[in-house]
């Protein structure tokens, strides 16, 4: 057997998220831990109930920057569409929520700028230049915050089913031995 | 992607990492049966909107951009539609070539996996 049980994957940790060690020999892998199969289990059993943890943080964050990216795309289809009018001298006529379920008509006159809610109780005026590209900075940020995101995932995704094969492996190593165990000693009665 | 039985089969670094990659397919599978009925559903929407166009006599509609219904002239609605719908299929067609894709790999490490561990490990859908 190996000489050594640890891990042969390459990463050992991603972003705070520790790597599971793959386990080459339970036999080994027990006694370097200097556990026996029940505490090495319910250590196993944690440790998956901390991914699951995690995983539920990651997914919200993910759910969150994939609802924000589409908000962003909006953003920029109005800003666009502001900028198209420009020059023609006419105006953008709208219907707009008032209040849920009331409309009202708005013209929008030939405009150079819009005003951008940028958080913090502030609103700042942009020209429709500057705001679509604040508007695509921000778009880019969330799309490569979201790429990282999805490989987080995918990483601890990963140590989860290492850790769940784990498990298994542990089990059945037990289940194995009690087996051989009986036989043994079975065969030893009825001597 | 549990192993169930007591039988002792050997799991090397290569298997674990077969069985990842499982994971990370099916979990992939997943996600494109989503994306596929979102892409189809805005398919079906631009289809029904440009269907409905072809039926009015207005010669401006009210077309949403954002959160406000501009009024637009029924023809600039009209290419704006075929744009979308372009987009919309190509990404449906995008969505339909990665989960063939997917598809074939699984089976792939189903072949490799089912081969070594046989009953030992269960690799369908609960």
């Amino acid at each position: 057997m190996a000489s050594s049980s640890s891990s042969s994957s390459g990463a050992t940790e991603r972003r705070g998220i520790p790597g599971a060690q793959f386990v080459e020999d339970v036999q080994t892998y027990l006694t370097q831990l200097g556990l026996d199969v029940n505490s090495a289990l319910a250590f196993l059993q944690e440790r998956l109930q901390q991914y699951k943890v995690v995983e539920m943080k990651l997914l919200a964050q993910q759910r969150e920057l994939q609802a924000k990216i589409p908000d962003i795309e909006k953003c920029l289809e109005v800003v666009a569409t502001l900028q198209a009018k420009k020059g023609t001298g006419e105006e953008l006529i709208t219907d707009f929520e008032v209040s849920e379920g009331i409309y009202s008509r708005a013209a929008i006159e030939e405009t150079d700028s819009v005003c951008l809610w940028l958080g913090a109780n502030v609103m700042l005026e942009y020209s429709l230049e500057e705001a679509t590209a604040l508007l695509q900075k921000n778009l880019d940020n969330a799309r490569a915050s979201l790429e990282v995101l999805v490989a987080d995932l995918l990483f601890l995704r990963d140590q989860t089913t290492i850790t769940q094969v784990t498990i298994a492996r542990v089990y059945n190593w037990d289940v194995h031995q009690r087996r051989t165990q009986q036989v043994a000693t079975t065969a030893i009665a009825q001597e | 992607m549990q192993q169930g039985g007591g039988s002792e089969t050997e799991v090397t670094w290569e298997d674990q990492q077969n069985i990842n990659k499982f994971g990370r397919l099916n979990n992939r599978l997943h996600e494109l049966h989503d994306e596929i009925k979102i892409a189809k559903e805005a398919n079906d929407n631009l289809e029904d909107a440009s269907n409905e166009l072809i039926l009015t006599d207005e010669e401006v509609v009210r077309f949403q951009i954002g959160e406000v219904f501009a009024h637009v002239p029924k023809d600039e609605v009209e290419s704006r539609i075929e744009q979308l719908q372009e987009a919309t299929s190509q990404k449906l067609e995008k969505l339909e070539e990665e989960k063939q894709s997917v598809v074939a790999q699984m089976s792939e490490l189903k072949k490799i996996l089912y081969g070594k561990f046989g009953e030992s490990i269960n690799l369908e859908e609960d």
